[in-house]
């Protein structure tokens, strides 16, 4: 059934920012749709356990913690059109979208895109990605039983994606480049459990990944104290060293982003542009964490509520 | 037009859902294979995509033609579908 064009808000995304800003605009009674080209609930769909968003005294699987937030958007009204916005064109009175579902308009419109997991940029990432190489465990773990894996990073992500492995993988070398995790005490007591699997390399870069025959076989790195290469024999490779920004086709649409890519915003998350608002981990300053993108959620629904009742003049 | 259509899948997989939820919203049904319930269809779902990941899509057509789309993407599912 093909949507309608005329919209009060659409909101980009259908991570937890943008469910949660669905949620209140909905009870609100204003009209809201929102669009998703990946998985509804975003990086946090994709997360095998989530422990620290509050009210799950045992914690929660990602995928569960989205769907609760999907449903509870629709039980209010929402409406999750599955597709891409391709350009965005701020006008005076509503903003106008061109997507994969055709052209639409909205009187106010979130970007609530998130992030997504950066690269590591070493030779042979490219070349044997989702053949070797992977970003998400959840997704690609099963193809590696009871296999040797690389593990790159020392966030949270790559401890606990690390420690999600080990359902699969025979042994997991985890190689963090600085000297120390940055992954919370909570992950790294975790990690400690696994230490029969998971071999931790410090003060350990990532340079190359090597294949032969179309499957890899190696990761080339150095141990940056004995100044020398290593070579750490691999099945495959899953790289968790950060995260990028989903802004690439914001590009030439006269929304500010940082030099990284996040998009700018003032206090009442808008953009530069009117009528154009930011909230969750795709907006500069973003702390990457499910409690907070549901917050800020929260809030820019209530600005985007004050800015469509003309209650409050904002960024003027 | 579409004969039938197979979606490899993990039980963890996020965009094994987008696949199914976007396949069930357009009134098509499908053949599930979850490889943590059947590993050893891990290696067809491979020769097919050629890949290491799920989801996989196969869409075979009426003159048994078939497509295979790796991923939850719209751009090459929607006209498979269509």
């Amino acid at each position: 059934m093909a949507i309608k064009k005329e919209h009060e808000v659409i909101i980009i995304g259908a991570g937890p920012t943008a469910l949660t800003a669905a949620i209140y605009t909905t009870r609100e009674d204003i009209e809201t749709l929102l669009f998703e080209r990946g998985a509804i609930g975003g990086l946090a769909a994709v997360t095998d356990h989530i422990d620290n968003y509050p009210g799950f005294a045992d914690g929660v699987d990602g995928l569960v913690l989205a769907d609760q937030m999907r449903k509870q958007a629709e039980r209010f009204g929402a409406v999750i059109e599955l597709g891409e916005v391709t350009k965005i064109d701020a006008g005076k009175s509503s903003v106008k979208l061109e997507t994969t579902s055709g052209d639409v308009t909205a009187k106010a419109l979130l970007i609530a895109t998130g992030s997504d997991y950066k690269k590591v940029g070493v030779p042979g990432e490219k070349e044997f990605f989702a053949r070797g190489v992977h970003y998400c465990a959840t997704c690609d773990g099963a193809f590696y039983r009871d296999k040797r894996l690389v593990v790159v990073g020392g966030g949270n992500s790559a401890v606990q994606e690390a420690v999600f492995l080990t359902r699969f993988a025979s042994h997991i070398d985890l190689l963090v480049r600085g000297d120390h995790f940055r992954a919370s005490d909570v992950l790294q007591e975790e990690l400690k459990k696994h230490a029969g699997k998971i071999t931790v390399h410090l003060n350990t870069t990532t340079d190359e990944i090597v294949g032969e025959d179309n499957k890899v076989v190696k990761v080339i790195g150095t141990d940056k104290l004995m100044g020398k290469k290593v070579d750490f024999p691999t099945d495959g490779v899953f790289v968790f060293v950060g995260l990028m920004p989903n802004t690439q086709f914001l590009k030439d649409s006269g929304i500010e982003l940082d030099e990284i890519g996040f998009i700018k915003t003032d206090d009442n998350l808008m953009t530069k542009l009117k009528g154009v608002f930011a909230a969750g981990d795709v907006r500069h300053g973003a702390t990457m964490q499910i409690a907070s993108a549901t917050g800020e959620g929260a809030t820019v629904a209530l600005r985007i509520r004050e800015y469509i009742e003309g209650h409050k003049v904002i960024n003027e | 037009m579409v004969k039938n259509i197979t979606i490899f899948t993990t039980n963890t997989c996020a965009y094994c859902v987008m696949v199914k939820k976007y396949l069930a919203n357009k009134g098509f049904g499908y053949e599930e294979v979850n490889l943590d319930t059947y590993p050893e269809r891990q290696e067809e779902a491979q020769s097919l995509s050629g890949v290491l990941t799920v989801p996989v899509t196969v869409v075979t057509k009426d003159d048994d033609s078939k497509e295979v789309i790796v991923g939850f993407n719209l751009s090459r599912l929607v006209p498979a579908v269509s």
